[in-house]
């Protein structure tokens, strides 16, 4: 579904030359959940970036569908750590942008926008302001925003790293429920994290990046029986020789 | 709220010389001359409400004008790096520059492009409100927009918001804040230059402009001070209304707009709790009947696409116009700028009049009668605020009395200090260093007030229970707690003040003029006595160059040191 073909990124600061991503060369297959895992600044979120078309690489392809991505991609959407929400809007109006953005507007909007809050358990918070709700409750609203484009791609980056371990923990398991609701359209999900277990305990594949520059270290396969647990025979096993490569 | 100011020192220089030989070419003795012509009619108490819509129309004007410069070069500013590197060095410029100095040089365009007639003035009085609540707003839109967060700029790229829609929800909100805040600065400043505008026009050089600020000043001259009185309550009650009816709702409706809802400083929380006369929810009930009235329009689909089509035709039009545009404005400029530095060479050509000797010292007179002025102000405010420290509840009345003092436009009471003063208490010299202190002091004690509220009290706890008496916390913790905001006022307080010279060193009274040695009155009898083009500009590029020059080696490099010392972290 999508294709990332020798792909380099490097910043340029004051003149000086920064290599983020090296040659990064990897397929996301259709259905899949992928974890990307790997060290801050190992230039994971900038990856996602580039997938989404957010940036541009400094040289390489991604071939989306068989055909070179110009541009942010519209078929595909984003969840982000801080959640950017807008503040102004109420989490209706924030769920309603990227519809707009597509030229659904009115009832059709609306209801589309309803569904998707009540998928994530935001039901009767539709017009409440972003800064009226909790951290969890911020992100279920990034995540039905995300949905309500019914993307065939869904990136998130970091998505509950600005949580407390209890919320994030309830938080992925409804994210794991929601991917294998055949009901959503959205089947393929490419995750950012910096926590292992995390990786281990939702992803299909993980991809273990390594820094200085950033490049691919491993690319696994978990097929640990769903669902998972952290008591699971081989979890820990899996967790520990992620945990090397990467160090 | 301070900016990032950028410190490209080499576009200063180029700036100020720009800005300098521009003036040169429109000053010259014929304002005087054409001055003399107009005859105006005596002001009574009848004309209290027409000078008042005259004058609030100028400021409505200036003020609608200032936000499309804004918006134009904020923009430009905060998404074109290139843009940026020009831009911001001429809005800090600009900003810093004493504008009422070229009020004469702006009357004298106005005057030459329009003929002698009324637009022509009402054009520079505008035009001189403009220059002083532009830069302000332009920050307010850099800043609005160069402060939005990288993931929510990413967020609405990846949702592929583009255009109007981008605009609507991203681009406009994200600077509510910022350009409220700095509108209801701008506002200010604008009262003061209109009064003064309308003095100036009124006093040494008679033109008809009517306004509050020209009945007050002529009823001042002539000694009637019922008139006067009414005048300057006229004026009180105008701002006060639109402080309470326009910018506190506007205020408290534009927190909803920031990006942190949480760590929202006392000082702001004293603002919402002041009166808001219910009109937020008068404005939302009206809203929503647009909305309904809107949504059950029948022309409202095709009124839409015609909207966005006309968007997208004015948008093409504006890509394909840019290069011809932007070669177009560089040549004008570059004209300009080529006739200016002529006509400055020729200005500057020998022999100098005999007063240019004096310009040195009228500068140092000026300066030390700023400083004297500065030390009056902090010796009642800096008592003032450490008693509201100990006071809390009353830091709440004091800050009210300081807005609403700084919102009043010190310029209003000139007259009034004049009449009072003048050939009592040491006459003249009194009275300028007087006038120095009332635009002064608000600021000072303003932001003196908030840098009060941001002590934490735990550090204050903790020094009382290690035993420290009070003077002993004062000097230990308040006053250096105090600092940054003391300079962040110093600063517009320095700046206020300079531009305040030219009023209060050279003073129309009932037909007589009283004056006092300064670049100030040098800028003012060049102007409307002599004529002399040469000391105009000489006594103008003194006081601009030693104003930018001091904020450059003395202010930033205080702000800076302050910062770094003083500054509370969290």
């Amino acid at each position: 579904m999508l294709e990332l073909r020798h792909v380099f990124k490097s910043f340029s600061d004051r003149g000086r030359v920064m290599p983020v991503l090296h040659d990064i060369q990897t397929t996301i297959e259709d259905g899949q959940l992928v974890c990307i895992v790997g060290p801050s600044g190992c230039g994971k979120s900038t990856l996602l970036r580039i997938m989404m078309g957010l940036a541009p690489p400094t040289s390489g392809e991604i071939l989306y569908h068989g055909s070179p991505l110009a541009g942010v991609n519209l078929r595909a959407a984003m969840v982000f750590q801080s959640f950017a929400l807008l503040p102004w809007l109420t989490v209706q109006s924030n769920v309603e942008l990227g519809l707009k953005a597509r030229g659904l507007t009115g009832a059709l909007a609306q209801q589309r926008a309803n569904f998707y809050l009540d998928k994530v358990g935001l039901d009767g918070y539709e017009e409440a302001y972003p800064s009226e709700l909790s951290g969890g409750m911020k992100q279920r609203a990034g995540i039905a925003r995300a949905l309500a484009v019914e993307p065939d791609l869904l990136f998130m980056d970091e998505p509950f790293a600005g949580l407390d371990a209890l919320t994030s923990a309830n938080l992925r398991e409804e994210v794991l429920t929601l991917w294998s609701d055949r009901a959503l359209p959205v089947h393929t999900v490419v995750m950012v994290t910096h926590i292992i277990e995390e990786a281990v305990l939702m992803a299909d594949r993980v991809l273990v990046m390594a820094q200085q520059p950033g490049r691919i270290a491993a690319d696994l396969d978990v097929s640990l029986e769903r669902p998972r647990n952290k008591r699971d025979p081989g979890f820990d096993a899996l967790v520990d020789s992620i945990f090397e490569k990467i160090v | 709220m301070p900016v990032n100011r950028p410190s490209s020192r080499g576009w200063t220089v180029v700036l100020v010389a720009l800005l300098l030989a521009a003036a040169t070419l429109f000053q010259g003795p014929r304002a005087l001359q054409m001055a003399r012509a107009v005859v105006y009619s005596e002001p009574g108490f009848a004309d209290l409400p027409g000078a008042a819509a005259w004058s609030l129309m100028r400021m409505t004007v200036s003020y609608l004008a200032s936000l499309a410069f804004a918006w134009l070069v904020g923009y430009q500013a905060a998404t074109n790096p290139r843009a940026a590197r020009v831009l911001l060095p001429l809005l800090d410029v600009g900003q810093s520059v004493p504008v009422l100095g070229f009020f004469p040089a702006a009357i004298f365009l106005f005057v030459t492009l329009l003929g002698g007639g009324r637009i022509g003035f009402e054009l520079a009085a505008i035009f001189l409100i403009f220059t002083s609540q532009s830069w302000n707003l332009a920050f307010g839109v850099y800043e609005g927009l160069s402060t939005i967060p990288l993931e929510t700029r990413a967020a609405t790229e990846s949702l592929g918001l583009r255009g109007p829609l981008l605009w609507r929800t991203l681009y406009l909100p994200a600077c509510v804040p910022s350009l409220v805040y700095n509108s209801i600065l701008s506002w200010a400043n604008g009262w003061y230059f209109l009064i003064a505008s309308e003095i100036i026009v009124s006093g040494p050089v008679h033109y008809d402009l009517p306004g509050l600020g020209s009945v007050m000043s002529q009823a001042f001259a002539r000694g009637d001070l019922r008139l006067a009185i009414g005048a300057i309550l006229v004026l009180t009650t105008l701002v006060l209304a639109i402080e309470f009816v326009v910018w506190r709702p506007l205020r408290a409706w534009s927190m909803r707009f920031r990006y942190d809802t949480q760590g929202s400083g006392e000082g702001e929380e004293a603002m919402l709790r002041l009166p808001d006369l219910g009109l937020p929810a008068l404005m939302r009930a009206a809203r929503t009947a647009v909305r309904a009235l809107w949504a059950h329009a029948p022309a409202r689909r095709g009124a839409s696409r015609v909207a966005s089509a006309t968007a997208r035709s004015l948008a093409r039009g504006a890509r394909a116009l840019r290069w011809p545009l932007a070669a177009a404005s560089v040549v004008l400029l570059a004209a300009i700028s080529a006739m200016g530095v002529w006509a400055m060479v020729r200005a500057l050509r020998p022999p100098w009049p005999p007063e240019a000797a004096s310009v040195p010292l009228a500068l140092l007179l000026s300066f030390l009668r700023i400083n004297a002025a500065y030390v009056l102000a902090l010796l009642w405010t800096i008592p003032v605020t450490l008693w509201a420290y100990e006071h809390p509840r009353g830091t709440r009345a004091l800050t009210v009395v300081a807005q609403v003092g700084a919102s009043l436009p010190a310029t209003a009471f000139f007259p009034v200090l004049v009449a009072l003063l003048v050939d009592r208490y040491g006459g003249m010299e009194m009275i300028s260093i007087a006038l120095a202190l009332t635009g002064m002091q608000w600021y000072l004690l303003f932001n003196l007030l908030a840098g009060v509220q941001r002590v934490p009290n735990d550090l204050r706890e903790s020094l009382r229970s290690l035993g420290l008496s009070r003077p002993a916390i004062w000097r230990r913790l308040v006053l250096p707690a105090c600092m940054p905001s003391l300079v962040t006022g110093s600063v517009v307080a320095w700046g206020g003040t300079w531009n305040a010279l030219i009023l209060s060193e050279y003073v129309a009274y009932r037909d007589r003029v009283y004056e006092v040695v300064g670049v100030g009155a040098l800028i003012n009898r060049a102007t409307f006595k002599t004529g002399n083009r040469a000391l105009l500009f000489l006594s103008l590029a003194a006081l601009v160059i030693t104003v930018v020059a001091f904020n450059r080696l003395v202010w930033d490099r205080v702000y800076r040191h302050v910062n770094a010392r003083y500054r509370m972290e969290g």
